[in-house]
């Protein structure tokens, strides 16, 4: 089409004369602005300020004990941030020189954060470096710096079906328990059987509680699954396709999973033969093994000393790090800040970019963005070093 | 004041990185830094299970073909020389409207002037000869802009009235006005307008220059995003500028631009204090001149500035990555826009608050990046926007129940109108509020859109006021908040310009 004569007024004139008045129309409005300061924090600022806060400071009010090796915190704050059944905080510890951080499922309804507290529960892992500490550290009293509500293991009703078979291995227990209270509580709506496996009657962590709640709702029922002792009233053994097929009770059902890596590799086996879409099966994270050599396709030797040079906002620091441990542990080590919080590959909180250097990845705990990947940037929560590396990180 | 840079820019969004990069790649010592762990601000990705999502980008303006590239592939793989893995979008948009009876719409538009032109005559008989004068329109637009442009804020007025004299006669009104004067017919006018929600701004409130400019960009170019997300093109930002010798410390808050006798001489962060001259903002000016500078230091003038601008539409977005193909699930279509109506002044005010149809624009993934999620599945995301921010207003305890809320009502809007299954295929999904947003960028209300480009506050005008809007001195704003105004491909043209301007400072202070 050819050059054609366009007008929105009548005379073209005025037209122009239109555009002519835009500066003066900005240039008015602007100076009509207010003289009040401004601010940058609003309503949706602040609520995420509340729904996710960077830290929260919290006192130990109470310590409730599960036998030897169990204990359940209790821990209050101002205004702590509300969370749902199945969620972590991620715990900042300072132990000795060593600076890290341990998830640890909230194990409380989630009602709790509104009477401005919640729950911990921590169970002494075998050569675990900070669970024994905690248990044998943490007093009424103390404060203790924590993340805010974290994690994507809780039940979704636009996801999930509605009766969702909780299959738990001694601690893993902890988020279930969450759960059950949120239904009892009426946060929740949906059907929860618990499969929960222990090694011995005594191992049991809240049973009393457990048995409590399924006594107050008909949703949530429990199954105890001893794997060291017959006894009377248990099952015995582990939990396998037919317990499970058996806890469905003919429904559709998603199952949700938390427990050792020991019960993963038993469950998940025994899940496969219910040829179940993965839509229905949900595993809370796999927290990093504290060796690499059990995975199968590990190509490094775990008795090497390595070296870590880190570059930290502009400063150059050197470390010794050891090819048995995450590279996040030997920042730890170090006591170096280095961020995380699921310690389990997924939230990608410790990115981190690798300027030189290999290391190993478990591929079931790679959960790195494809981009990432592709420019070299590693989460060293479970990234095991193969030799010396250098690396970026920006501690909070 | 250990740290000394030429330039510190704040904020690692696509205006940010694009900025900092345009800077280092001139020699300047830089330094980047971002509050988050990660680059991109809006333009990031996020994983669930075996799923990799795309927070905001739907489609990508003015990339255009290798053998035919738009702006931004221009500024992107030419000027600042990063390669990205481009997927092309196949089509304009699907559009279905759902509460105007008899006149609902359900129409699939291409791209390219012509097929675009032929589909609507399709649709509607009769409406060649106004759509020819449109493209036209269009075709003018773009000319005079080119010209404004290159001339460097110094465009000659005559030339303008003589050889842009139809820009200048449409470009100071609405789209609504001038399609009126276009006699283009009622139902092609709606059918033109879908792409009206890219801006947040009713067909009656937007700038003509500014829609015509942008679809025309999108019909003569295409569409395109990038395969890996558009994290891809913002770990490739970050990467080309640290090769360009610029720096980048992310969890680091810039907390306050230091002054000394009105000069800016350096910001404080939570990781101590850098000295520098130049600050290219890549985040609101009322972060900036509210919370990260003494009011004292603050000219009135910029005040009424900043309080007198009205916040840009805040998004909402549901994500969903579901264990059945494209193919399987019926889904056609990349881009589906569903609105009640193409009333877009009632649809705008609608946004104002919640409501049981929230408009939509639905974008199906594969559909342009076919390997973007495993075998036998696919992504999707339904995003809507909010005028104001109301988000803010629920209380913290109904907060997850309301996300979920709204974003069964879209899916359901999508089940029935697209008339297609969703719910028990759903194997994740995330749902991210403008409080979501505002938690990882910190934007004041978890705005998208920065400030609206609404009535006064329009791409022209802001353009031909570049040098005045510059108050403070020392300090320019890149991103959405820069004077192209906010959407991607404008987002890495504003880190340019401001990058640009910036230098022009830095030239003019060693004068």
């Amino acid at each position: 089409m050819s050059n054609f004569n366009f007008h929105v007024k009548p005379i073209g004139l005025f037209d122009m004369l239109h555009f002519k008045k835009m500066v003066p129309a900005r240039q008015k409005a602007l100076a009509c602005g207010s003289t009040t300061s401004v601010t940058g924090v609003y309503g949706s600022n602040k609520l995420a300020g509340i729904l996710h806060p960077k830290t929260q400071c919290l006192t130990i009010s109470e310590i409730i004990e599960h036998g030897e090796n169990a204990k359940s915190y209790v821990l209050t704050g101002e205004h702590p941030a509300p969370f749902r059944a199945g969620q972590y905080l991620s715990v900042s510890l300072k132990i000795g020189s060593s600076v890290l951080t341990r998830p640890y499922s909230i194990s409380c309804s989630p009602k709790w954060a509104s009477e401005s507290k919640y729950a911990l529960t921590v169970k002494r892992q075998q050569d675990g470096f900070a669970s024994g500490w905690i248990l044998d550290n943490w007093r009424v009293g103390d404060e203790i710096t924590t993340s805010g509500p974290e994690g994507t293991f809780y039940y979704e009703p636009l996801r999930d079906a509605k009766h969702v078979v909780g299959l738990a291995g001694g601690c893993g227990i902890t988020p279930f328990l969450s759960m059950a209270y949120a239904i009892r509580d009426g946060v929740e709506d949906f059907r929860l059987t618990l499969l929960y496996g222990s090694r011995k009657e005594a191992d049991i962590l809240y049973r009393r509680e457990l048995d409590e709640i399924a006594k107050a709702t008909d949703k949530v029922r429990i199954v105890h699954i001893l794997s060291d002792e017959k006894k009377e009233g248990f099952e015995y053994g582990f939990i396998t396709a037919e317990e499970i097929q058996k806890a469905c009770e003919g429904d559709t059902c998603s199952l949700f999973l938390c427990g050792p890596a020991a019960m993963y590799a038993f469950v998940d086996k025994e899940i496969e033969k219910l040829n179940l879409t993965g839509k229905f099966i949900r595993h809370e994270l796999y927290a990093a093994a504290a060796s690499p050599g059990k995975f199968k396709d590990y190509p490094g030797d775990t008795g090497k000393a390595f070296t870590l040079t880190v570059k930290l906002y502009g400063e150059t620091l050197t470390m010794p790090m050891a090819s048995s441990e995450t590279v996040l542990v030997a920042l730890e080590r170090a006591g170096v800040a280095a961020p995380s919080r699921c310690r389990g590959g997924e939230c990608g909180w410790c990115r981190a970019k690798l300027d030189s250097g290999e290391v190993f990845l478990p591929a079931f705990l790679d959960k790195r963005r494809m981009a990432d990947v592709r420019a070299g940037y590693i989460h060293p929560c479970c990234s095991y070093p193969l030799g010396d590396l250098a690396i970026e990180v920006w501690p909070e | 004041m250990e740290h000394a840079y030429d330039v510190v820019v704040i904020g690692a969004g696509n205006g940010g990185l694009t900025a900092a990069a345009t800077m280092a790649k001139a020699g300047k010592k830089t330094l980047l830094l971002e509050q988050h762990n990660l680059p991109g601000g809006f333009a990031t990705s996020f994983v669930r299970g075996r799923f990799e999502f795309e927070p905001s980008l739907h489609e990508l303006c003015d990339v255009g073909s290798e053998e035919n590239p738009g702006e931004v592939r221009r500024l992107l793989e030419q000027t600042l020389g990063i390669s990205v893995g481009w997927a092309a979008v196949p089509e304009a948009y699907r559009l279905i409207t759902i509460a105007e009876g008899k006149d609902n719409l359900n129409v699939v538009m291409p791209f390219g002037v012509k097929e675009f032109v032929d589909q609507m005559e399709a649709y509607v008989p009769g409406s060649r000869k106004s759509m020819e004068k449109f493209i036209k329109l269009c075709e003018q637009i773009m000319a005079a802009l080119a010209y404004i442009g290159a001339s460097g804020g110094k465009a000659d007025p005559e030339v303008l009235m003589k050889e842009h004299a139809n820009f200048l006669k449409c470009g100071g009104y609405s789209v609504s006005q001038v399609l009126k004067s276009l006699h283009m017919p009622k139902k092609a006018q709606r059918i033109l307008c879908a792409y009206w929600c890219y801006t947040g701004v009713s067909t009656d409130e937007l700038n003509f220059a500014l829609f015509a400019a942008m679809l025309y960009k999108y019909l003569v170019k295409g569409a395109w995003i990038p395969k890996m997300r558009s994290h891809e093109l913002s770990v490739a930002l970050d990467a080309r500028i640290r090769e360009l010798g610029g720096e980048i410390w992310y969890n680091t808050r810039a907390e306050k631009i230091l002054t000394k006798d009105g000069k800016i001489i350096g910001v404080h962060t939570n990781h101590g204090d850098i000295k520098t001259g130049h600050v290219i903002a890549c985040c609101s000016p009322n972060a900036v001149f509210g919370d990260m500078m003494d009011h004292s230091d603050v000219p009135e003038k910029q005040t009424r500035m900043v309080n007198a601008r009205r916040i840009g539409a805040r998004g909402f977005v549901t994500y969903l990555g579901l264990n059945k193909t494209a193919d399987e699930l019926g889904l056609k279509d990349y881009s589906y826009f569903i609105y009640e109506s193409m009333d877009t002044v009632k649809e705008s005010a609608r946004a104002d608050g919640f409501n049981d149809h929230p408009m939509q624009a639905t974008v199906c993934l594969n559909r342009a990046n076919p390997g973007c999620s495993p075998e036998g599945t696919c992504i999707m995301s339904f995003t809507t926007l909010y005028n104001k921010d109301v988000w803010g207003d629920v209380p913290p305890e109904d907060y997850v129940n309301k996300k979920r809320e709204v974003a069964e009502k879209m899916i359901r809007d999508f089940e029935t109108h697209v008339g297609i299954s969703l719910t028990p295929y759903i194997e994740e999904i995330e749902i991210a509020t403008p409080v979501t947003m505002a938690r990882y960028t910190l934007n004041p209300q978890g705005a998208m859109y920065s400030y609206s480009c609404g009535d006064w506050d329009t791409m022209l005008p802001r353009l031909m006021m570049l040098k005045e809007d510059q108050i403070v001195p020392g300090i320019r704003f890149a991103g959405g908040y820069g004077p192209r105004i906010y959407g991607y491909s404008s987002t890495y043209l504003n880190g340019e310009l401001t990058a640009k301007l910036t230098l022009a400072d830095m030239k003019e202070a060693a004068q």
